[in-house]
């Protein structure tokens, strides 16, 4: 379990991290916290030329919340999130998604840009990104572009990233209120990767009605699904818990791609998925309620 | 009851108290020494080339690129290094035992994925892995036999010296004798239980360190083993080198749970490259080859039937069992296999009953050792009693007061004539439940059950044989030296890999010479300098060290009062010795220091008593007059399913266990903790499974999943204490945890489900495992 040789960069500029990876191609890898890369390169499932890591690149960390969005810096740690009070009142979806990233020790290294980039089917924080209508900032030598999250994620470990380009930060739109969240997983232990789980965004207007809804499942497809229908039936409609189980049967029901392995089918996926879509659903619309 | 004299527990300051552990300065502060640890000079690395497949034949072996990437020193196959074979047997089972085919490297065919076809031994392991990517070995698949529970009907044989893939079978009388019996009962039930493979996982995997010296002709070995003698003898005999020439080296050992009790083809490969090669050879296992190749446990199943009487009493039962060899088992499994029929009784009255077991080879990892290597008994016991209980209308717990054996049945011999003494099973049942207080979950069960919510109760009551008197197992040494300076040191065979064995014999020694705790120290695992023992394993460690220390201490207890006495001036029945102090009775001011005793034992020895040796040490040796020490426990467990997810919730879990007195309750408290916790693991969480082709599911921690202290409640203890016929009055208490737990927890499950008539016949119950239940059953829509 010791990976092949890598040449190791640490570049401090983002301007000439981009550059390298233009010059060193496909032969290269960036490397955030390695909470993911590392093991793969350990088990050889993944080997690079070269690897770029982020920890030295100035402007990468870091949270902010100005013009109505929060914006979180690549590499700024998965525990600084957890730990942000800004991230907790502006952007509570993550805050509450934070904890069940993988362990604590794993959270200490691991980034939000790694997370993202990474795009496992089955992580938290790309489903988040998708629910809130995130942006990703990217950098690359032809210069800066912004990613909507919903053209963001491409298949399995894959994005809409280039070679050369590199995840700078993500930008979450901050909801208006009355407003409720919730984030709803079920993994075999604590800490494990979801076998499926739930996001859930509910707004509302001035009549008290829905007037903005996202749902998200995730770990049931190679990347994060809205689920757009059950989110259009929603919308002017009362916030209620009562049709929870009809709003989940919905959301997982034109999912068609459900993985499968060891720890379940992918019908007991799905149906694990419509769980959590209906317990997200019901904490959600309490808390929108009661905003 | 009252023990006979000798059966006394030892009256002492130590005994029986909870002494921190000697081992956790070093262990908590990350000092430990493990193989890793070991660095010699020189010293090259080895990786292994593993087979992908779980079945093919191969040719040549072509290493001529790994051999050309620099920092490689060779590339070794089954041509280099089997020849080199000159006897390979295990001292447990003995030289005549019929074993299982074992060659170090695959030779012309390899039999499960993960099979070792070539080493590769380099600068460092880094280059030993890229070195082993540039192996091309050519492989011509075959059909594997992947599935043991079919491999008796297979065309195909793992191994063509056993067509049929049967390693071997044992069995009681004929299961025909007894259909008058099942014939005529009023009611007879029958269930098949599946239970799958798990793999013992210990925190340190496998490694090995082996240093050839050329001129004298010496091998050194630095193990991680449970029993540094074993490995020993078993180095000498596979090299051929002299045993007083081979010297092992077993410092910390990070668990072993059955797995490391004997040498397997690895580190025959290590001992056999180590004579060819200039530097000491290390081989640290990763933890992916581990759970490829280290072997597994548990995955066999059995068709148990039960006769009744109306009143739920037991008439007979039987257990067609079943169990998977994997393609290179360590060591057969046939001798010790025999024990899950023998036991499969319990602690039940049964008045009738016979068993047959068969041994099959399969093209997965070979069977080892587990932590209770016979827990199917229980399992399959314990799950149809259930069953049974389910059938007949009546409450578990009600059916087993009925046949559980009493206090006034023993002793007595169980139907395949196990002869049970010293044994609570009543006594642990009854307290168990008294800390659940069973009425009162029963009715909580039924409110919650009113409110769709599934809560369930499980047990398990076993009987164990613990420091099994098999020949290699049967004695255990101990010398004792009392240093000049009057420190103490001990030295025994060792094998401790957790199992705070140092602490124990410390504790042992300081109360059987008297000697203050904190003057004696411990040597263990250096075959040089340690006496002959079996290491541990079979739960037999406190009973037999104690039984080596009583023995060895008592003697040189003796000659400490005799020099103080002549010192002192006084008759030897005038003197005390406590606390490393030897004093005249009712004069304590009077009196003299081990330091004292010490030096005039090796420097004044012309003021030893006369007929007195000089110095002070002592060898000793216990031989048990046992054939076994029988232990029991019993296991409550509660749970809530989710029926929504399948997902099983702990609620409380109880173990009441009688081990005898114990030498220390934190300790013995450790292993039930840790054994109670494998045993949950393995109900809900373990599961070493393979595709149809035979490519393992499970390779890494993220699939093969061990419950974590998320998964585990508190668990709750209580004590019923009996003496054993051994020294002390000790049972083993290392493996109990593991046999007791499983069964509890699936019985907690299958109660959660009962209201659905769902019946579980396959483990792991994960959660999807809990779902399907649950569809079949029509309890929730499919």
């Amino acid at each position: 379990m010791k990976p092949a040789a890598f040449e190791y960069h640490a570049p401090v500029d983002p301007e000439e991290t981009v550059a390298l990876l233009a010059r060193l191609g496909d032969e290269a890898k960036v490397l955030a916290g390695g909470q993911s890369l590392v093991p793969m390169l350990a088990l050889r499932l993944a080997a690079f030329g070269h690897l770029v890591d982020l920890r030295r690149v100035k402007g990468l960390p870091g949270i902010e919340h100005r013009g109505g969005v929060v914006r979180i810096g690549a590499t700024t740690t998965q525990a600084a999130v957890e730990r942000s009070d800004v991230v907790r009142d502006a952007a509570p979806l993550l805050a509450r998604a934070t904890p069940l990233i993988g362990h604590f020790q794993i959270r200490s290294r691991g980034t939000v840009g790694g997370s993202l980039a990474h795009a496992d089917a089955a992580a938290e924080y790309p489903a988040v990104a998708l629910t809130l209508d995130a942006r990703l900032e990217t950098l690359s030598p032809r210069g800066r572009r912004t990613v909507p999250a919903d053209r963001f994620f491409t298949g399995t470990w894959s994005t809409d990233l280039a070679e050369d380009e590199l995840l700078t930060a993500v930008a979450l739109p901050v909801w208006h209120r009355p407003r409720g969240f919730a984030v709803a997983e079920f993994a075999r232990r604590s800490g494990d990767f979801a076998l499926a789980g739930a996001t859930v965004a509910v707004g509302l207007g001035p009549d008290r009605r829905i007037d903005r809804c996202a749902i998200a499942v995730f770990g049931l497809g190679p990347v994060p699904c809205r689920a757009r229908a059950a989110e259009r039936e929603l919308i002017g409609r009362e916030p209620t818990t009562e049709a929870a189980g009809d709003i989940a049967d919905l959301a997982v029901s034109g999912l068609d791609s459900v993985p499968a392995d060891l720890h379940g089918s992918a019908g007991y996926r799905k149906r694990v998925g419509a769980a959590m879509v209906a317990r997200a659903w019901r904490h959600a619309v309490r808390e929108a309620v009661h905003d | 009851m009252a023990p006979p004299p000798e059966q006394k527990a030892p009256v002492g300051r130590y005994t029986g108290t909870r002494v921190p552990r000697v081992e956790d300065a070093r262990l908590l502060t990350g000092a430990g020494t493990y193989v890793d640890d070991v660095v010699r000079p020189g010293m090259l690395h080895a990786c292994f080339v593993r087979s992908p497949v779980a079945r093919a034949r191969f040719g040549a072996v072509d290493v001529s690129r790994a051999l050309r990437l620099p920092g490689v020193h060779a590339v070794l196959t089954a041509h280099d290094l089997n020849p080199g074979v000159h006897e390979q047997w295990y001292s447990l089972n003995g030289r005549d035992d019929p074993d299982t085919p074992r060659p170090p490297l695959a030779e012309d065919e390899v039999r499960f994925v993960g099979d070792p076809v070539a080493m590769v031994v380099a600068d460092d392991r880094y280059i030993a892995e890229d070195a082993a990517e540039l192996v091309v070995v050519d492989y011509e698949p075959l059909p594997p036999v992947v599935d043991y529970a079919v491999a008796l009907q297979s065309p195909e044989s793992v191994h063509a010296s056993h067509p049929g893939n049967l390693v071997g079978q044992l069995a009681g009388r004929p299961m025909a004798d007894l259909g008058p019996v099942f014939d005529n009962a009023p009611h007879v039930v029958s269930r098949t239980l599946h239970q799958q493979a798990h793999g013992p996982v210990p925190l340190e995997t496998r490694g090995i360190v082996a240093e050839w010296t050329a001129a004298p002709g010496e091998m050194t070995v630095w193990a991680s083993s449970q029993a540094p003698h074993e490995v020993r003898s078993f180095c000498a005999r596979l090299l051929a080198v002299d045993e007083n020439r081979v010297r092992v080296v077993v410092r910390d050992t990070g668990g072993g749970f059955g797995q490391k009790v004997m040498p397997q083809r690895e580190e025959m490969c290590v001992m056999l490259a180590a004579v060819r090669l200039p530097a000491a050879l290390k081989w640290i296992e990763d933890r992916q080859e581990h759970l490829l190749a280290a072997g597994q446990a548990r995955h066999e199943h059995g068709e148990v039937r039960m006769a009744f009487d109306d009143d739920g009493r037991i008439l007979a039962a039987t257990l067609d069992h079943v169990q998977d060899a994997g393609a290179y088992p360590t060591p057969s499994p046939v001798r010790s296999g025999i024990a899950v029929g023998l036991l499969f009784p319990g602690p039940y009255r049964i008045p009738e009953g016979t068993f047959s077991s068969r041994f099959v080879f399969s093209n997965t990892s070979g069977r080892v050792a587990y932590r209770g290597p016979w827990q199917f008994e229980s399992m399959a016991r314990e799950v149809v009693l259930d069953a049974a209980a389910r059938r007949l209308g009546i409450d578990p717990v009600e059916l087993r007061r009925r046949n559980m054996l009493r206090h006034e049945d023993l002793p007595t011999v169980n139907c395949h004539g196990m002869p049970y003494d010293h044994i609570t099973p009543y006594e642990t049942f009854e307290q168990a439940l008294e800390m659940l207080d069973y009425p009162a979950f029963r009715r909580e069960q039924e409110h919650a059950r009113a409110e769709g919510r599934l809560l369930g109760v499980g047990t398990c009551t076993y009987v164990e044989p613990t420091a099994g008197a098999t020949p290699f197992h049967s004695t255990e040494g101990a010398t004792i030296r009392v240093e000049p300076s009057g420190k103490v040191s001990v030295h025994v065979a060792g094998g401790s890999c957790g199992n705070s064995l140092e602490t124990t014999v410390v504790q042992l020694t300081a109360d059987a010479l008297g000697a203050a705790i904190e003057d004696v120290g411990t040597v263990q695992g250096d075959t040089a300098v340690t006496p002959f023992g079996g290491g541990t394993g079979g739960s037999r460690s406190g009973s037999m060290t104690a039984g080596a220390v009583a023995e060895t201490a008592a003697g040189l207890r003796a000659r400490i009062l005799a020099i103080a006495a002549h010192r002192l001036e006084v008759s030897v029945d005038d003197v005390e010795f406590v606390r490393s102090r030897a004093t005249v009775k009712g004069r304590p001011e009077h009196g003299l220091t081990l330091a004292e005793i010490a030096d005039i034992a090796y420097f004044q020895v012309h003021a030893l008593p006369p007929d007195l040796p000089a110095g002070l040490e002592a060898s000793g040796r216990y031989r048990t007059p046992h054939p076994m020490i029988w232990a029991n426990a019993t296991h409550v467990c509660t749970c809530e399913v989710d029926p929504r997810t399948g997902a099983v919730k702990l609620l409380r879990y109880i173990v009441s266990e009688d081990c005898g007195p114990m030498i220390n309750p934190s300790v013995v408290e450790g292993q039930i903790y840790g054994g109670t916790v494998q045993g949950i693991g393995g109900a809900l969480y373990e599961h070493l499974a393979h595709d149809d082709d035979g490519n393992p599911l499970a390779t890494t921690f993220m699939d093969y999943l061990l419950p974590t202290a998320t998964e585990v409640p508190v668990i709750e203890l209580g004590h019923v204490e009996t003496h054993g016929p051994g020294p002390g009055g000790h049972k083993g208490v290392g493996e109990g945890g593991a046999i007791g737990s499983a069964p509890a927890v699936v019985n907690a499950v299958a109660d959660a489900l009962a209201p659905f008539g769902a019946e579980i016949t396959r483990l792991p119950l994960t959660p999807a495992t809990v779902v399907g239940l649950l569809e079949r059953s029509g309890a929730v829509a499919v």
